[in-house]
């Protein structure tokens, strides 16, 4: 009976996909094709503004293994990546939860909320010689700039996705006889994932401007560091190499996010590629 | 539990939607009584917004009577697996597979996983999308997907069915098939179900009883017994007298009630046309 039944329904209905669709390999070369653009654009770039400015990828190439051979590249990089990730780990680890507990109990959610946005609408850079004052210029303070820079947008995006929960799914867990704790573990957060992986994808990129944020305003230190050193010397080819390395930390950064995402909402990529 | 226990009553209930800060509001049903006996398959049509859907809320026990009262097995509703609702829309979870969609209500009710899996895989054998088990509700059409509802509300082997128009986006072959899996269904596996349809043709089909509701507010019009022999898969029930008489009285009744509803669209319209059959759905 199975067999000859679902022959009655032999049009399955998938997401529709405009374009063709993607192949790994052409996107690649594609993505390579760009990366030599820009390079030229740069070169040309650099050619016509002058090399005090601006260094040619040449250069720049130079002073990367420079500066890599002389090890004051890996240690800032190191460095920043402490920063980075344990103020990322941090507000994320905060976030999550409590934006989840503002959604769960509405009265607490709704109470907080306005204190939520007035606090995300300021500029957070002007807490900073607070922060100064009370943790120092050490790792704490720059790991506390990281995370109150990226807590926000993770925060609201999870009490959002927790207050966008599909209401018929709620009602259908309900007259199943599901309890308010397994609804909000089996319904609401799942429905909620899409809006926690946005949030934390917009929180990245935050922190890792807080992170160079923090290193210029506190003890110089870290890729930051290495910025404003270079920069105030107009040492210029150097100073690419470290907007390079902050460019790769970045994107590595938003793949792993993009990976992560994927891996959760399975359904909704089946058959499609990163 | 004897049977009178087991039946639904439902006595003298009405109900209101009031919006806050709003003294009137929609009486969505007035002074409705009803009389479910076990086994039987009992269907609830009328106009829209006559408060089919609402009633049916209220024998799962989502919510309360405003007046009134209502008993299930002798004591008030309460939600739980024993009380299948299957909706008009699907409302499977799109993050689920087909298979951890269908063990959802034994899930809620703390079976182990291996046990959910196997009862999972045999309540989607009976609907027929076995071979689907690992997809996600988005590879599904929409036939597939009613029955993935259907293959959840039954993996609980619920004593109540309630069942809000969940046919109604299906293209009316499926629909036929799916009357004719429903009705085996419940041959094997006897219970009460209240089944919601704005398809005269199929209350007839199915039922042993049929409610007719009256809207505005929602009143029971007339309680019609059946008596087409079971099982009704056998022969071609269309084809019989008592189903012809009965489709147009129930037809005549509602066109009645939609010319006469000031508000409904098609209010003081074609009192006279005999209806195309099948037209309805
Ligand atoms: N949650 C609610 N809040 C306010 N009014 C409601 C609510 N649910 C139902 N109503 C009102 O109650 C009346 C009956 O609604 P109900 O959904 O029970 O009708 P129905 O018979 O199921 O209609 P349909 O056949 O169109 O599904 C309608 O007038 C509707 O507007
Ligand atoms: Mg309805």
């Amino acid at each position: 009976m199975a067999a000859q039944e679902d022959q009655i329904h032999p049009i399955v209905q998938r997401r529709p996909r405009i374009g063709p669709r993607l192949s790994q390999i052409n996107i690649n070369v594609w993505r390579v094709l760009v990366f030599f653009l820009l390079l030229g654009v740069w070169w040309l770039m650099a050619v016509v503004a002058g090399q005090n400015f601006l260094p040619t990828p040449w250069q720049t190439a130079q002073a990367a293994v420079a500066v890599v051979k002389d090890g004051s590249l890996l240690t800032a990089t190191r460095d920043s990546l402490l920063v980075f990730i344990a103020g990322f780990v941090l507000s994320a680890a905060f976030a999550i939860p409590f934006g989840l507990f503002m959604g769960g109990f509405r009265v607490f959610g709704a109470t907080i909320e306005a204190y939520v946005n007035a606090l995300s609408a300021m500029p957070r850079v002007a807490f900073i010689p607070v922060i100064i004052v009370f943790l120092g210029l050490g790792y704490e303070a720059k790991i506390f700039i990281v995370f109150i820079g990226a807590v926000m947008p993770i925060l609201i995006n999870t009490y959002a996705g927790v207050l966008n929960c599909d209401g018929e799914l709620v009602e259908m867990a309900r007259s199943a006889g599901g309890t308010d704790m397994q609804i909000f573990r089996k319904i609401m957060l799942p429905g909620a994932l899409p809006y926690i992986t946005a949030g934390l994808r917009v929180g990245a990129s935050l922190a890792l401007i807080n992170t160079v944020v923090a290193e210029l305003y506190t003890a110089v230190k870290g890729l930051g560091g290495l910025l404003s050193i270079y920069g105030n010397s107009f040492r210029m080819a150097q100073y690419f190499v470290v907007v390079c390395v902050l460019a790769i930390i970045g994107v590595a950064v938003m793949q792993t996010l993009k990976l992560l995402e994927h891996r959760m909402d399975r359904w909704r990529y089946r058959g499609e590629r990163t | 539990m004897n049977d009178a226990a087991a039946g639904i009553v439902v006595r003298n209930v009405s109900k209101t939607f009031r919006r806050a800060k709003e003294t009137t509001g929609v009486q969505a049903l007035h002074a409705v009584s009803l009389d479910i006996k076990p086994n039987t398959f009992v269907s609830l049509v009328g106009p829209s917004g006559c408060g089919k859907t609402t009633l049916l809320r209220m024998l799962n026990g989502l919510i309360h009577p405003d007046e009134g009262e209502i008993l299930v097995g002798g004591v008030p509703p309460v939600p739980g697996p024993h009380m299948g609702f299957v909706f008009q829309s699907f409302r499977l979870m799109p993050w689920r597979t087909i298979r951890d969609n269908v063990s959802f209500t034994v899930e809620l009710s703390g079976m182990d996983a291996k046990e959910r899996a196997d009862r999972a895989d045999k309540y989607l054998d009976m609907v027929g999308l076995r071979r689907f088990a690992d997809a996600f509700p988005n590879e599904l059409s929409g036939g597939m997907k009613q029955r993935a509802a259907l293959a959840r509300a039954l993996i609980a082997e619920p004593r109540y069915l309630l069942m809000d128009e969940p046919f109604a986006s299906l293209d009316a072959q499926t629909r036929e098939f799916m009357q004719i899996e429903l009705m085996k269904i419940w041959q094997h596996h006897k219970s009460i179900v209240v089944f919601v349809t704005h398809s005269v043709d199929e209350a007839v089909v199915l039922s042993d009883q049929i409610v007719l509701l009256r809207p505005r507010p929602g009143e029971v019009a007339e309680v019609l017994d059946v008596d087409l022999p079971h099982p009704r898969w056998d022969y071609d029930v269309r084809e019989r007298h008592e189903f012809v008489t009965m489709r147009r009285h129930l037809w005549e009744r509602i066109k009645d009630m939609v010319a006469a509803d000031p508000q409904s669209e098609f209010y003081m319209r074609g009192a006279k046309t005999e209806p195309i059959r099948g037209a309805e759905e």
